[in-house]
């Protein structure tokens, strides 16, 4: 039965030769039970660790973990009822598939018969009915993952653990098997957390997605919100290809209120939150999907530096005048070339505002908020 | 409940770990203490003793200066160094040679390795007595050969003449031990990734200038290694000398070793001197130790 | 474009013959050892099953294997102490590799399992224990066994031996067991095996490659030693062949063909491990080989 996770200030230290490394750091949340939760960032930031200590591989050094209401904390990973998939899949080389599958069952004590049909079933399933008798080493590394999977399947675990599965693999069989990752979850009953460190498959996969920072909590909320309502800067800047556009800016006092100026425009700012900050240096933020050379209200020359083809849509790669980095994505862009000069809009309502600190000041929608309330506009 | 069951498993998990442990560490730790620790440290004390397994008395470094001020002290050395390097280096020459013909993958290579691998499996007492029958003055192949060929006009007795004995017993080990050097060079050889041969003839560099500057940098760290494990392997090798010649004639074979066993079981044993010389020979190794530990940092292998 | 041809083509040739100098020269070499490496076995297999008569007929030496007999054997078996040494050193041989390989498992997977200080102590005392001399050990652990009545014993061989085999094998174990990645068994934990099971039913069959190569290593020298039976085995009756047949040379009674005859007994485990476990051992070769 699937079960909520619960983590309660969680840190994870390891000393190493009079060193202190803080792996993971007052980390506190809950996911949801039966749902499928990505953790996501950067290499070094603890997703990993969390996991481990999720299954129970590692203790954490403070703070308490919950499967429903019990603590897990100190529960041996034997104790559980958790099955992960490993990076390196770990199968056992000396076991046929077969016996890999059925391992977990085995162990528990489960009858051969049920065993078999249990196999027989996830093998169904996964499409490796025919690999069944080989040993793991026969094996490509689609099918190998699909054993893996098959054998946490057949365990009815309450929570699925997946540590970067398929960092491995080549993209056309990692499209496959994402397919048949959530395939599974829908099957299953299990809370599924799937550790990786690219933000593609966090964003279409999984319902909730937790992005760390240097092991802290950058931000846990479904795959759209870290998309369009990033709570900081490193969100912005980490979820999303190209990375979103950060565009120097002031807040400066206009007759009618605060006003985010920067090189090439200026953007009317709602008073309650940027009253206090004029003469304050803030970051806008604009994805590059949200810029076009057609539309937008708000305009900026680019610099063409490279302009790559990706099926219909085009990424310009380019300079703005201030000499900060700006990609533009878009259907058209005109037949602009490497040294052109391209004028892209955006609309206020798809921006971000950081502030010197990286944290989101307001979205988008607070920015149009602002200007439909100012009548001189 | 569940509090209970959380108690149970951390116990299990507890106890289990203690057991494995102790069952992984209680014998590794027993044995180096007693089949290591106590009987080096029991040497190292006798060696401060005068006849320590008879009438002890405390004599410091009396068996020290009595073993370093023999003369046959000085006469061992030096056949160990003689023994040591003259082996080592001729079984790394031949063992380099016959690693880059292997490398090569010519038909029979497998066989050939299969060869190689024989000699170094044989009971040392097997290789000598072949040598012994083949170098034997009166029936030995060896001698029948030189005679036939005008070479010699007597027969040589290799193995009782104080000139042939070193050159014989260094035969006889090359024989025995070349292959270690090539089968080490040759995992090296076969490890050297051939894009980098590839490129470099694309870069225009000749076949020898392609050993020269991509075999060579890769092999050196495992010649290195080679003449220093080998040469203190060879250093200290005991029973293909006294087989073949019990340290003879005249002393021509006597290593370290086998001055050491001549000490402690020869006529009236001296333990005293024979733990002092094994005291020697002790400090030898340790510094060539503490020179490998250095520069090659072998441990790293497994402590990291 | 004729000329154009004539260019590469020329050096075509040339690469040519170069590679066929060189493979003639790579395969005389071959040759050469494979003579150096035969001949002594040769003459110790032609000595061995030939009568003696025909070997040393008229004064020369013939090894053409005019006859072919098992004349040596039977008197090898019949009028020496072979039966006895071979059963002595199968029993030090077995006892020693079955300790200093369960030993070397053990200590393998802990060292490699476990965290602890001066894990770089532990590895220098293993690998210095496994560059020592062995008739340096030899000497006090002949005077501690004396002590306690020990000499002549096969407990006490058997110690002995695992003590010079042992380091190596642990080296090798310690080193095998960083190649078994630990999510075999964290894999194993999760899906509810104890530590204990885990061990025997997913670490020690993934092992096994390196088990095998410790015993055989652990086998060569106990089935080699000389030295170490020959200060702790003072009694004929308990020497092992390789004590046994060292000293058949020195009797009026026992000659070349018998000697040769022993001596291909003594050949047979290494040959049969080069022939069906060469790979296993070359394994042991690349952390370092055995002395």
């Amino acid at each position: 039965m699937a079960r909520p996770i619960r983590l309660d200030t969680v840190c994870k230290e390891y000393h190493t030769a009079g060193t202190t490394h803080v792996a993971v750091d007052d980390l506190s949340l809950e996911i949801p039970e039966g749902s499928f939760t990505t953790i996501v960032g950067p290499s070094g930031c603890g997703k990993t660790t969390t996991l481990r200590m999720i299954a129970g591989l590692e203790t954490p050094t403070s703070g308490t973990i919950h499967f429903g209401d019990r603590d897990v904390t100190e529960v041996r990973p034997q104790d559980r009822n958790a099955a992960m998939v490993f990076q390196s899949i770990a199968l056992y080389p000396h076991m046929t598939v077969r016996e890999n599958i059925a391992y977990g069952l085995k162990v528990a004590g489960v009858p051969k018969a049920e065993r078999d049909a249990a196999v027989d079933e996830a093998a169904e399933t996964l499409q490796i009915t025919e690999q069944l008798d080989k040993m793991p080493a026969e094996l490509s590394g689609g099918q190998q993952q699909r054993v893996a999977l098959g054998s946490a399947f057949v365990q009815d675990p309450d929570v699925l653990l997946l540590d970067e599965p398929m960092s491995d693999l080549d993209a056309k069989l990692k499209a496959e098997l994402r397919v048949e990752v959530q395939r599974l979850h829908k099957e299953m009953d299990a809370t599924m957390v799937y550790v990786t460190h690219d933000q593609t498959e966090a964003m279409t996969m999984s319902d909730h997605v937790l992005l760390l920072e240097e092991g802290r909590l950058a931000q846990f909320a479904p795959p759209g919100d870290l998309f369009d309502r990033p709570v900081s800067q490193y969100v912005a800047e980490f979820i999303g290809t190209p990375s979103t556009n950060t565009l120097p800016a002031t807040v400066e006092a206009a007759d009618d209120g605060p006003t985010i100026v920067g090189e090439q425009f200026e953007i009317p700012a709602p008073e309650d939150r940027f009253a206090d900050r004029i003469g304050d240096s803030v970051t806008v933020g604009i994805r590059p999907q949200y810029l076009s050379p057609d539309e937008g209200d708000h305009r900026i020359r680019v610099i063409v530096n490279v302009v790559e083809q990706l099926g219909t849509e085009f990424v310009v790669h380019g300079t703005s005048v201030n000499g900060a980095h700006v990609n533009v994505v878009d259907e058209s862009v005109d037949g602009a070339g490497p040294d052109d000069e391209l004028s892209v809009g955006f609309e206020a309502a798809d921006a971000f505002v950081f502030d010197e600190h990286g944290e989101t000041i307001c979205h988008g929608d607070a920015l149009v908020a602002a200007r439909s309330a100012s009548p001189s506009q | 409940m569940s509090a209970v069951s959380t108690l149970q498993g951390r116990l299990a998990e507890f106890d289990e770990k203690r057991l494995l442990l102790l069952a992984t560490f209680v014998p590794f730790t027993l044995f180096f203490v007693l089949v290591w620790g106590v009987p080096i440290g029991y040497a190292l004390g006798m060696s401060l003793f005068s006849d320590p397994t008879g009438a002890a008395e405390f004599a410091a470094f009396a068996n020290y200066a009595g073993v370093l001020t023999s003369e046959l002290f000085s006469t061992a050395l030096f056949n160990s160094v003689v023994y040591a390097l003259s082996s080592t280096i001729l079984s790394l020459v031949l063992g380099l040679g016959l690693a880059l013909v292997v490398n090569r993958e010519i038909t029979g290579g497998n066989a050939l390795r299969t060869m190689m691998i024989f000699p170094y499996l044989l009971p040392t007492l097997v290789v000598i007595f072949m040598w012994t029958f083949l170098l034997d003055p009166n029936v030995g192949a060896v001698n029948q050969f030189l005679l036939d060929y005008g070479l010699v006009q007597e027969p040589l007795a290799f193995f009782s003449s104080t000139q042939w004995a070193m050159p014989a017993v260094v035969v006889a080990s090359v024989w025995k031990y070349g292959s270690f050097a090539f089968f080490i060079l040759l995992a090296r050889l076969q490890a050297i990734d051939p894009n980098l041969y590839e490129r470099a003839r694309v870069e225009g560099a000749s076949t020898w200038q392609a050993f020269r500057d991509i075999t060579v940098p890769h092999l050196r760290g495992a010649i290195l290694i080679i003449i220093l494990v080998r040469g203190i392997w060879m250093f200290n090798k005991f029973d293909i000398i006294y087989l073949a010649t019990r340290g003879g004639p005249l002393d021509a074979t006597t290593t370290l070793p086998i001055m050491v066993y001549e000490l402690a079981f020869r006529g009236s044993p001296n333990f005293g001197g024979a733990t002092a010389l094994a005291g020697i020979m002790f400090m030898l190794l340790a510094a060539v130790a503490v020179v490998y530990f250095w520069v090659f940092e072998p441990e790293q292998e497994v402590a990291n | 474009m004729l000329g154009l041809g004539k260019g590469p083509a020329g050096k075509y040739v040339s690469q040519r013959t170069q590679e066929r100098v060189r493979r003639v020269s790579v395969i005389l070499t071959a040759l050469l050892v494979a003579i150096f490496v035969s001949i002594p076995v040769y003459v110790m297999i032609a000595i061995a099953f030939q009568p003696a008569t025909t070997t040393f007929r008229g004064g020369t030496v013939n090894l053409l294997f005019d006859s072919f007999t098992f004349e040596n054997f039977v008197l090898l078996f019949t009028d020496t102490g072979t039966p006895r040494y071979l059963f002595n050193s199968l029993i030090v041989t077995a006892s020693s590799t079955l300790l200093a390989t369960a030993l070397s498992v053990a200590a393998g997977y802990g060292l490699t399992r476990f965290e602890f200080r001066g894990k770089t102590m532990a590895a220098r005392a293993v690998l210095f224990a496994y560059m020592f001399s062995p008739i340096v050990l030899a000497i006090p652990l002949y005077v501690i066994f004396f002590t306690l009545g020990l000499l002549d014993s096969y407990f006490a061989l058997t110690l002995a031996l695992t003590g010079i085999s042992a380091p190596f094998g642990i080296w090798l174990m310690w080193q095998y067991f960083q190649t078994v990645p630990i999510a075999l068994e964290e894999s194993a934990w999760i899906r509810g095996a104890s530590r204990t099971r885990t061990l025997w039913e997913v670490v020690l069959p993934v092992a096994r490659p390196g088990t095998i190569a410790t015993a055989i290593f652990s086998f060569s020298v106990a089935w080699n030693d000389f030295t170490m039976a020959r200060v702790v085995m003072s009694q004929d009756e308990m020497y092992p062949i390789t004590v046994g047949a060292s000293l058949f040379l020195d009797r009026v009674t026992i000659g070349w063909s018998e000697t040769m005859a022993a001596a291909v007994l003594m050949s047979l485990p290494p040959f049969a491990i080069a022939l069906f476990l060469q790979n296993y051992l070359l394994q042991g070769f690349n952390v370092g080989g055995l002395e």
